[in-house]
């Protein structure tokens, strides 16, 4: 049996793991998408069924001006009678999504089966801001949302 | 004089350092110039920009082309499908890139909706539609998009946005 020593420092060649590397780079950097855009889901109710036969839902039916002012009427739950009709005014121009959240959140351990949100903006109503209180209320937990046209 | 110059009291030296002294008449002999290359730190580099352009990569691409002069409102919303898409950029509104009237809306879209139908029959018609649109727009120019898709069935909007 040979007891030769065998030479065991070798090199690695680098050469393609650097050509690999390189073209990945290269597809990553052009397939890459730096702007991650995503979709806020609104069901419209599209009536397909009359108004009678419907089950009742409770309901928050949010109106929201220009300004950013808020106002919100909760129909068809339990829930304290300063939190049926509340109002939430607006902040530079923009609705208050602190105050916003804070009342979502009492809404939403008042009456837990609460899901449903309507949007009725108005025709000066900024679009951010529709997006915002949808997101608000979404994030609470009431995640059918929808909005009524003018 | 080049001996006690700044360049040989110099803290630098590496493997070319005799070399890059400018002596003509210096010693003549044959000195090993190859500069090793550290490929191990190259290597690591590129490694750490794969990890982070894997992490950014979309498999589906970008489904919407957003304009220069558009800017997307913020949300945390959930992933975009492909869906037919109704923009609203510079006060015009394009149904797939096809410039559409507010009231030839709903009509562009049921003709969507029947070439679905013709081309794929037997397989449900999906019901979405996603709205692009600047955030600074008013409601009373998006309104007709809402109306026209309840009148032509689509029960689904998306609203594209940005996510948070």
């Amino acid at each position: 049996m040979s007891k030769k020593h065998k030479h065991l420092e070798f090199e690695i060649n680098l050469i393609p793991a650097i050509d690999l590397l390189s073209v990945c780079i290269c597809f990553l950097l052009l397939t890459a998408v730096w702007l991650h855009v995503g979709a806020l889901n609104v069901k419209q109710a599209v009536g397909g069924q009359p108004a009678s036969e419907t089950a009742k839902k409770p309901t928050v039916w949010v109106q929201i001006n220009g300004q950013g002012d808020v106002a919100l009427d909760v129909r068809d739950a339990r829930v304290p009678a300063k939190l049926a009709k509340a109002k939430v005014p607006g902040k530079e121009g923009k609705p208050d999504l602190e105050a916003l959240k804070a009342l979502a959140l009492e809404l939403k351990s008042a009456e837990p089966t609460l899901t449903t949100v309507l949007i009725q903006p108005q025709a000066a109503t900024v679009y951010e801001a529709i997006i915002d209180v949808m997101d608000s209320f979404k994030k609470q937990g009431m995640i059918d949302l929808g909005v009524s046209p003018l | 004089m080049l001996n006690n110059s700044i360049v040989k009291m110099s803290a630098f030296h590496s493997i070319i350092h005799e070399s890059s002294v400018l002596a003509p008449t210096g010693d003549k002999k044959h000195r090993n110039i190859v500069a090793d290359l550290l490929l191990t730190a190259l290597i690591d580099a590129f490694s750490i920009l794969v990890i982070f352009l894997l992490m950014s990569f979309s498999s589906t691409g970008e489904l919407l082309m957003v304009g220069k002069g558009m800017e997307l409102p913020k949300a945390s919303g959930d992933t975009l499908e492909r869906n037919p898409v109704v923009k609203f950029e510079e006060g015009k509104l394009f149904l797939e890139d096809q410039e559409v009237t507010p009231n030839s809306l709903v009509q562009a879209l049921l003709d969507l909706r029947k070439t679905h139908q013709e081309n794929r029959p037997g397989e449900p018609f999906p019901e979405q539609l996603t709205v692009q649109a600047d955030r600074r727009a008013k409601f009373e120019q998006l309104s007709a998009i809402v109306q026209a898709s309840a009148q032509a069935g689509f029960s689904d909007i998306k609203f594209a946005v940005v996510m948070k």
